[in-house]
């Protein structure tokens, strides 16, 4: 999977919210216990901000350059299906970029 | 007036005492002030009916009784009230479940019982005398009575007693108005004294420059005494001298060197102790009181700013449970003189000759934009302080980010610090939790000056479950016992290896407690040593579902938030190529770096050590000013309110940069606080849960480990003076005097 070593080339940021223990999380959370380490050791330096408050909607976010940011709600969706999210904004940052 | 009237005015009331009053009592000075109380039975034994509804009243402030074991709850009867409470309470705490408040001087809940005030006598069913509720243990099918003729002339007569040697200079006392005997004396005591002896005086103590003394006024109640030895940790107070020679003293001639000792001040409940810095300065009728928060520390004590006008007064604690109790530190409680002296009050540009000249705030505000504008965006470097809050944090950073740069970081974050799983960086046992601990090893951090509050907990849990404590570090002072293990991160690798004997307190603990030092984010090697901390918290099981024992300590007020916000310097040397440096707040930043063609903006509310460096000031509004959110060691979220109104020109921080942001084209999305709060909903959610502690559920044990050399450089101080750590404190007087006086040099 060479996006994921790609991150940090278009995008300045990550941040996934998520609730310590609401079933809704549930899958942001497998996917980050999953993939994180990953994604970090592919990526040292893009901070992955994993923002855990009770309440709240599972939510990724993701920093491109010069402030602009974009938001996705994760609720519903199944641990494959955020890696393809994250894959697809990930591609769509850089064909922008590019 | 003329003797004549003088005469038949002492004679008026003779008369009228002969003609009216009961024949039997000749006396003219009555022992108690109600008939009544002259010749008090024990109240009668008979069965009570009483005429309210049995049911359960309120106790006294609202409190909740813990049953640790409900099997042992007992049932005792206030004033005909049946209350169950917990085996092992005194009758003083069965009166208070029962919502009934017994005076007292010498009980204090969070000190040991001595029971020398006897202020808390009350009536007990078959007990031939009064017995000191404070120190009497409450039995089942107890019948106390606490509002008989028995406990009511109990209380005149002490009363009476403690006021015999206490002066009549109320009106010049500062704890008028806030006085614990001058409230009872007026609700218990007589209605006149029968003491025309001399008083007894003595000597006033020096106790430093915070603890102003008037011995005369003391009662003996010794609350002090057990302060310092028990919860301060210090054996600095003590009891001289029998009877009326008795006095509270040093022994010799010595000041009270703990950073709790202003506590002394809260829990003496007669003026004999009292704030020195604000002797004489106000009435506490008269001060306006506002519930904030305390940012001198990463703490995040709750206190009251009182104040008059536009001037704080003084800093009190206020009670939570949770983070400080109801003490605070000294730092906290006086650093605020230094609110009021080196204030930034108007926007100022510094001119060719090198002097600062006052602008409005357009002016000064363009400047700012238009360098801004030409240079690139990578020599953009923004750099927020200890005491930033939140909201200006995240206006900071999305306003950097706008121009392009990314290197916006909050002091005290070193080079890629992994802020990526909130449970690396905050308490996760919490600060409460600490009392459950039964071991402790202490890495790089000397809780001591760098959280006062903290360290009263590690203190308190060490002399009640005789907690073990091994410590890592350069020599410090500590206020119990602990068990100097090394100074470097040598001994760090020792322990996770399992070759050091420590090892074994670890994993023999129950409730394992490893708290690293926020200092370490500064060193170069802090994932490795995060790793070597990791290593041996797997091997003594610190982390489990129902204990998370892993900690770190952080230093200042706005790092927790700072690291939530994701304020982490990204490469290194980007202040040393920076062309343009915004420092909102930052004093503690190394100036030598900025290179000597950069421009140098400084927002904030002190001129301390970065303003010399300044090109242009914006003056900001300090904690006690605005509403601004922080988030304290152990991730709870809290929030000051404006207690005073701000200096000169000055503005809150956010906005500031919210107005720099339109006029340098790259306008902000939001322009109220509401605004910005909703901002930081999106970064991190737990950031606007006021009050709230989120916890962090996902183990810090996540993170990839790098394979990084460990350098063996010994671990450092973080906190060289305690009294002076940031900008505030830095100006204040009081501050400066305890450096000279009571550091241990």
């Amino acid at each position: 999977m060479a996006w994921r070593g790609n991150l940090s080339k278009n995008i300045k940021e990550l941040r996934f919210l998520l609730c310590q223990s609401s079933p809704a999380s549930s899958s942001a959370r497998a996917f980050i216990e999953k993939n994180y380490k990953e994604l970090k050791t592919l990526n040292p330096k893009l901070p992955i901000l994993i923002r855990e408050c009770s309440g709240v909607e599972p939510q990724l976010w993701l920093r491109y350059d010069l402030g602009v940011e974009k938001g996705i709600k994760l609720e519903g969706m199944t641990e494959p299906q955020i890696s393809k999210l994250l894959e697809s904004m990930v591609k769509a940052a850089a064909a922008f970029k590019a | 007036m003329g003797l004549g009237l003088l005469a038949s005015k002492a004679i008026r009331p003779t008369t009228r005492l002969i003609n009216f009053q009961n024949p039997n009592n000749l006396f003219l000075r009555t022992i108690v002030s109600k008939p009544e109380l002259r010749n008090p039975e024990p109240a009668a034994a008979q069965p009570e009916q009483p005429l309210v509804d049995l049911s359960p009243r309120t106790p006294v402030g609202g409190a909740r009784v813990h049953f640790p074991n409900p099997d042992d709850a007992i049932e005792v009867f206030v004033d005909g009230f049946p209350v169950k409470i917990p085996k092992g309470f005194s009758v003083l705490q069965a009166c208070e479940v029962a919502g009934v408040d017994i005076p007292r001087f010498c009980y204090h809940s969070r000190l040991s019982i001595a029971g020398n005030c006897r202020m808390c006598l009350v009536e007990v069913e078959k007990s031939p005398k009064p017995v000191a509720s404070c120190a009497m243990p409450a039995l089942p099918g107890m019948k106390i009575k606490t509002d008989t003729p028995v406990a009511k002339k109990a209380r005149e007569g002490v009363m009476e007693f403690l006021l015999m040697n206490h002066p009549l200079d109320c009106p010049i006392c500062d704890q008028g108005g806030e006085c614990d005997l001058q409230d009872q004396s007026m609700a218990f005591g007589s209605d006149r004294g029968r003491f025309t002896e001399m008083k007894r005086s003595v000597v006033d103590k020096n106790l430093g420059p915070l603890v102003k003394t008037v011995m005369t006024r003391c009662i003996q109640c010794t609350r002090c005494v057990r302060f310092a030895s028990e919860v301060a940790g210090v054996q600095d107070l003590g009891m001289l001298g029998r009877g009326s020679g008795e006095e509270i003293g040093t022994y010799v001639e010595k000041l009270m060197t703990s950073e709790l000792s202003g506590n002394v001040i809260d829990i003496c409940p007669v003026g004999a102790l009292t704030s020195k810095p604000f002797a004489f300065k106000a009435r506490n009728w008269e001060l306006k009181n506002t519930e904030t928060i305390d940012v001198t520390d990463a703490v995040g004590s709750n206190i009251r700013i009182d104040s008059r006008g536009p001037e704080v007064m003084r800093i009190v604690p206020r009670l939570n449970e949770d983070i400080n109790e109801e003490w605070i530190s000294d730092k906290t409680r006086f650093c605020y003189d230094g609110l009021k002296r080196q204030r930034l009050n108007d926007p100022m540009i510094r001119g060719p000759d090198g002097r600062f000249k006052p602008v409005n705030w357009r002016e000064a505000l363009s400047v700012v934009a238009e360098v801004a504008h030409q240079v690139k965006p990578e020599e953009i470097v923004g750099i927020s302080g200890k005491l930033s809050d939140a909201e200006s944090m995240i206006v900071l950073k999305d306003f950097l980010n706008r121009l392009g740069s990314n290197n916006v970081w909050g002091e005290g974050i070193g080079v890629n610090t992994n802020a990526d799983l909130r449970s690396g960086y905050i308490m996760n046992t919490s600060i409460a939790g600490l009392e459950k601990a039964d071991a402790f090893l202490l890495v790089g951090t000397q809780p001591r000056v760098e959280a006062a509050m903290v360290n009263a907990r590690i203190r308190k849990t060490v002399t009640v479950n005789q907690a073990k404590v091994g410590y890592i570090g350069p020599a410090t002072d500590f206020n119990y016992d602990n068990q100097h293990l090394g100074t470097g991160p040598q001994t760090l690798i020792d322990i996770a290896e399992g070759r050091h004997p420590f090892s074994k307190i670890i994993s023999n603990a129950k409730h394992p407690v490893i708290i690293v030092g926020g200092g370490i984010f500064e060193r170069k090697d802090q994932d490795a040593i995060f790793a070597a901390v990791e290593t041996i918290a797997k091997q003594g099981n610190v982390v489990r579902s129902d204990w998370n024992g892993l900690n770190v300590l952080l230093l200042h007020a706005a790092q927790a938030a700072a690291l939530d916000l994701g304020l982490v310097p990204q490469s290194e040397n980007s202040l040393e190529s920076a062309k343009f440096v915004y420092l909102m707040g930052a004093d503690d930043t190394n100036l030598d770096k900025i290179p000597k063609d950069a421009f140098v903006v400084y927002q904030g509310h002190h001129g301390d050590k970065s303003v010399y460096r300044a090109n242009v000031i914006l003056p900001a509004a300090a904690f006690s000013e605005k509403e601004g959110i922080y988030e304290n060691t152990e991730g709870c979220t809290q929030q000051t309110w404006p207690a005073v109104p701000t200096v000169g020109d000055s503005r809150d921080d956010w906005k500031i940069i919210r107005a720099l942001s339109e006029v340098a084209e790259v306008r902000l999305p939001y322009d109220t606080i509401g605004g910005v709060r909703a901002r930081l909903r999106t970064v991190a959610p737990n950031l606007v849960q006021i009050d709230e502690r989120e916890p962090a559920a996902l183990p810090s044990s996540l993170r990839p480990t790098f394979t990084q050399k460990m350098d063996p450089t010994p671990f450092g101080v973080a906190v060289e003076n305690f009294y002076m750590t940031d900008a505030i404190t830095r100006a204040s007087k009081i501050m400066a005097q305890c450096s000279a006086m009571l550091l241990k040099k």
